[in-house]
């Protein structure tokens, strides 16, 4: 039955602003979902997936909405990963509705220098 | 119980390619992710909020990831609410080179008309998570009265 997955899909969730960079050894991905705490973040690696599920606290609808602005929905994120990613070396973090992840990179693929022997 | 329409799976529907052709195309437009400016002359991104009135405050919602309290400037003068500040890149001198860049920096700032029943003595405004709350509670006297009338 594909009824789990059809929901999935239409199940709203919005995309965070998401940076991504390069440092000597690894590669930093940081999303900005503001209102995510550290019991409602999820962050998982799934053979060459990286997915990031983040959930809102559900606002109590008790007032009315006079100005909405804010999207609602749910983050979800998937990126690939490749190989030059070591699967032991994932960290993440979050920091006032900050996720910082840290993808280590495997040994092979870090600049090495070549010591020059003189004869 | 709910009547559903039956619909085979196995055949394809040429209209499924148009919906995710659409979905593409509203993905291009999906920029609203960055806040921008709101009024004409204004000079620093306005970040979105939300207002929710109930019966006795008036709660301002803000998103402001990456912030710390002391990065914030609430405040209130003759009704109108501003909140400013100023949101830090972190690694602008750090090396390395980005891949993907979406978060916006810069100072912002957004300001809010209160309605006259707002208690301006009475506010308070917390952090968490990224998302700003101020509360403002109205006024007693706007506050919404139960009168009993007896009848006699």
């Amino acid at each position: 039955m594909d009824t789990t997955k059809e929901t999935r899909t239409m199940a709203k969730t919005c995309q965070a602003p998401c940076d991504i960079f390069h440092e000597s050894d690894k590669v930093i991905c940081k999303l900005e979902m503001p209102g995510v705490s550290k019991d409602s973040l999820e962050v998982k690696v799934d053979g060459d997936r990286l997915i990031i599920d983040g959930r809102k606290p559900a606002h109590d609808t008790k007032g009315e909405y006079r100005i909405r602005e804010i999207r609602t929905g749910d983050y979800h994120q998937e990126f690939t990963i490749d190989d030059t990613v070591d699967r032991n070396k994932i960290d993440a973090s979050i920091k006032n509705g900050v996720v910082t992840i840290s993808l280590g990179l495997r040994e092979s693929e870090k600049p090495r220098k070549i010591q020059i022997s003189s004869s | 119980m709910a009547l559903i329409k039956w619909k085979n799976r196995d055949l394809y529907d040429p209209w499924a390619d148009f919906k995710s052709l659409q979905d593409e195309i509203n993905a291009l437009f999906d920029i609203d992710r960055v806040p921008t400016t709101t009024g004409l002359f204004d000079r620093s991104v306005s970040p979105a909020i939300d207002v929710i009135e109930d019966e006795h405050t008036y709660t301002v919602v803000c998103e402001l990831p990456g912030m710390n309290e002391k990065d914030i400037d609430v405040s209130i003068a003759s009704n109108v609410l501003t909140i400013k500040g100023e949101k830090k890149n972190e690694r602008e001198e750090k090396k390395g080179s980005y891949y993907k860049k979406e978060s916006w920096s810069g100072s912002f700032q957004r300001t809010l008309p209160l309605p006259a029943s707002v208690n301006g003595d009475k506010i308070s405004a917390q952090l968490k998570d990224g998302v700003l709350s101020v509360v403002l509670p109205k006024k007693e006297e706007a506050k919404p009265k139960q009168i009993s009338v007896n009848i006699s």
